[in-house]
């Protein structure tokens, strides 16, 4: 079996399709990139993977069953990653999985599991900081709306935690870098495209809310211990351009 | 009064409490109202002093019957007063909860007329939030020493977490700074807590829908540095605290000089190394398999301020490493100066499916700056250092560079330079002949 570069539409859906064509077309990839960023590779033809949605979800079905349900958590939160070069390591892991089972995640040995790992943990934790970071203001029509600039594609997994904590009233999250907003009504949220800018029209009591928090956040600080490595080491600058009270 | 200057006021009087955390309790949001919580707790943002903002800490009132020395809101101190109504905190817990600035609210107070009204408008606020604004997320509320059991109780099943503070860590300096409170005032709201909460757990198995009472349990917080006791005490109290009041967390705070306070307190700045350490002496007693008595002994009344107290204890223990990294079982790995919890658990797993070399720990992620002296792979260590205490002491202090080897000034005369040792590398063996 020679190798190829193997070309997707750079979703999930074409990635597990790449496994697919692993195992049943016997299409070895010496690498695998997204047409956008297609980069030729001297000697290796190329192969582009079509995404097929019966193939995919059998991939991941697979994952589910023969590997197991974190696994397939890895691979998703991995795969939302905003590192480049990380389809062949995740390619490379759910190989090996179908393999060794579920003892994947214990062979920290192997380059793949940990480099899987890492971009898991780098989206996850990029996650849960977002849902603390994250700021929403009140709307003149009455919906709360959150700006986002995230380096990993959160938005989903914040979704998720904002449905359970702010169930009854309408919401939006808007990621400006990628374009894309989930948007809740009260029910369920959508994610749609979205301009990167948005102009939005705030209610009145939103700036009699910003100044009390503030005033909060200046004066729970300690003087005599102040400590501003310690600030930057957990809130990290650049998720303060979303953030009031650094503005 | 307008609310943003008395939002000022409470602030600044409730921001020496130093617990903030949101964690400890999972509840998934609901239809009819706002809000849920996190196990793990989730920080809000970060203040100027580096600590994580979870929880929307204020004060109902700042004005107090108490005169506690060591506190900016003792009565004889002249600084302005305020106080809110419950519903003015609940408006402002919903706004700040909606726009996600804040995990929920920790309600404090300076005791008003008497610790049993003050606790009653405590309650009084809780239930307005729980009950009318439907709010679902995380509470913490203070117990007031003296305060009434079944007011206390009746709080509890409101709140997430419930604390009652120690403040000061012995009897006699309660006595000398804090005339009102007594050891007693403090204990007896804690054994109720506690009791109540193995109460519940016991219900809770019989009936499901038995009412939950403070399901994040219950902490404290004493202040280190304004009162002599030494850290072997303070620590000793904690694992009391942990084992016999079924504590979750036990907070340290470095004592901040107050102005114009009693001249028996100190007026230096605030012990924040001291600080740090006992947090780590903290760590070791509830996460690591240690007991107070291996921290201390006669000779050693308080903390090594060089190093953590686990690599103290290491080089105290000599006898006990190096540690094969390949066959240890967890407890003796978190022995291991440089390995925590995380790291343990990687080594168990990874060693399951191969052998384990420093390479392979390097890339997991094992910091290996201190463990590297105290391990071995497959036999062999990572770096001939001798596995002497002294010289161990040598490599692994943080702040103090031993003074044998300390930078020579240009001016320091001829004999100094000719003392200087010159061979300082890395791996270089510091004492000759010991290899």
């Amino acid at each position: 079996m020679s190798g190829y570069v193997v070309l997707f539409d750079g979703s999930l859906d074409g990635l597990l399709c790449a496994v697919y064509a692993y195992y049943y077309d016997k299409i070895l990839p010496l690498s695998i990139q997204t047409e956008d960023e297609y980069q030729p590779m001297l000697g290796a033809e190329n192969y582009f993977v079509a995404s097929d949605p019966e193939k995919a979800k059998r991939v991941w079905e697979g994952i589910r069953k023969k590997i197991s349900p974190g696994a397939a958590y890895n691979v998703y939160t991995a795969f939302l990653s905003g590192e480049v070069e990380k389809h062949m390591a995740i390619f490379k892991y759910i190989v090996l999985g179908f393999k060794r089972g579920a003892s994947v995640d214990n062979r920290l040995q192997e380059d793949c599991v940990l480099r899987v790992h890492k971009l898991a943990r780098m989206t996850g934790y990029e996650a849960h900081m977002l849902s603390g970071f994250c700021r929403f203001a009140e709307t003149k029509q009455g919906a709360y709306y959150c700006a986002i600039s995230p380096k990993h594609r959160v938005l989903q997994l914040l979704a998720e935690h904002f449905r359970d904590r702010f169930m009854n009233h309408a919401w939006v999250i808007h990621d400006k870098k990628r374009g894309e907003a989930a948007v809740y009504d009260g029910n369920d949220y959508v994610i749609v495209d979205a301009p990167k800018d948005a102009a939005v029209e705030y209610s009145d009591d939103e700036t009699r809310a910003r100044d009390m928090w503030a005033a909060f956040f200046s004066t729970i600080a300690i003087k005599e211990r102040v400590n501003k490595n310690a600030q930057r080491r957990h809130a990290a600058l650049y998720f303060r351009a979303n953030m009031l009270e650094f503005l | 009064m307008d609310s943003l200057e008395k939002l000022k006021i409470l602030t600044d009087a409730a921001k020496y409490d130093v617990a903030c955390t949101s964690s400890g309790v999972d509840r998934k949001g609901t239809r009819a109202g706002l809000g849920s919580a996190s196990a793990c707790g989730i920080c809000h943002t970060f203040s100027a002093d580096g600590r994580c903002v979870s929880l929307l800490k204020i004060l109902m009132t700042n004005v107090c019957v108490f005169d506690c020395q060591y506190c900016a809101n003792r009565r004889s101190n002249d600084v302005p007063r305020a106080a809110f109504t419950p519903r003015e905190i609940a408006e402002l817990t919903i706004r700040f909860y909606k726009r996600n600035y804040i995990e929920g609210l920790f309600l404090s107070s300076a005791v008003i007329k008497s610790p049993d009204y003050t606790m009653e408008m405590l309650l009084a606020t809780l239930r307005l939030v729980r009950g009318e604004y439907r709010f679902n997320g995380y509470i913490h509320v203070k117990a007031i020493p003296g305060a009434d059991p079944a007011l206390v109780q009746a709080a509890g099943a409101e709140a997430d977490r419930m604390s009652v503070n120690i403040e000061l860590p012995s009897e006699e300096s309660l006595g000398t700074f804090a005339p009102e409170k007594t050891k007693s005032s403090i204990l007896t709201p804690m054994k109720l807590i506690k009791n109540r909460i193995i109460q519940t757990k016991d219900e809770i198995t019989r009936f499901r829908s038995a009412p939950k009472f403070v399901p994040a349990g219950q902490s404290t917080q004493m202040i280190v540095g304004a009162t002599p006791e030494s850290d072997s005490r303070i620590v000793r109290l904690a694992e009391g605290l942990y084992s016999q009041y079924k504590l979750k967390r036990v907070f340290y705070s470095a004592f901040i000089p107050v102005a114009g306070a009693n001249p028996l307190l100190p007026a230096v700045s605030p012990p924040l190394l001291r600080e740090h350490r006992l947090y780590q002496a903290d760590w070791l007693l509830r996460f690591y398999g240690f007991t107070s008595n291996e921290l201390f002994n006669r000779e050693n009344e308080n903390l090594n301020l060089n190093m953590d107290p686990k690599c103290h204890w290491a080089l105290n223990h000599i006898e006990r490493f190096p540690v094969e990294i390949n066959r240890a079982d967890y407890l003796l790995l978190l022995r291991v100066p440089g390995i925590g919890q995380r790291s343990a658990m990687k080594i168990l797993s990874a060693r399951r499916v191969g052998k384990l070399d420093f390479a392979h720990l390097k890339k997991m992620g094992v910091v290996l700056k201190r463990a590297k002296y105290f391990i071995t792979c497959g036999g062999k260590m990572m770096e001939r250092t001798p596995m002497i205490p002294e010289i161990l002491e040598a490599r692994l202090s943080e702040n103090k560079i031993d003074e044998r080897y300390a930078q020579i000034g240009l001016f320091d005369g001829e004999n100094a330079a000719l003392a200087a040792p010159d061979d300082r590398r890395k791996d270089a063996p510091l004492l000759g002949g010991l290899t």
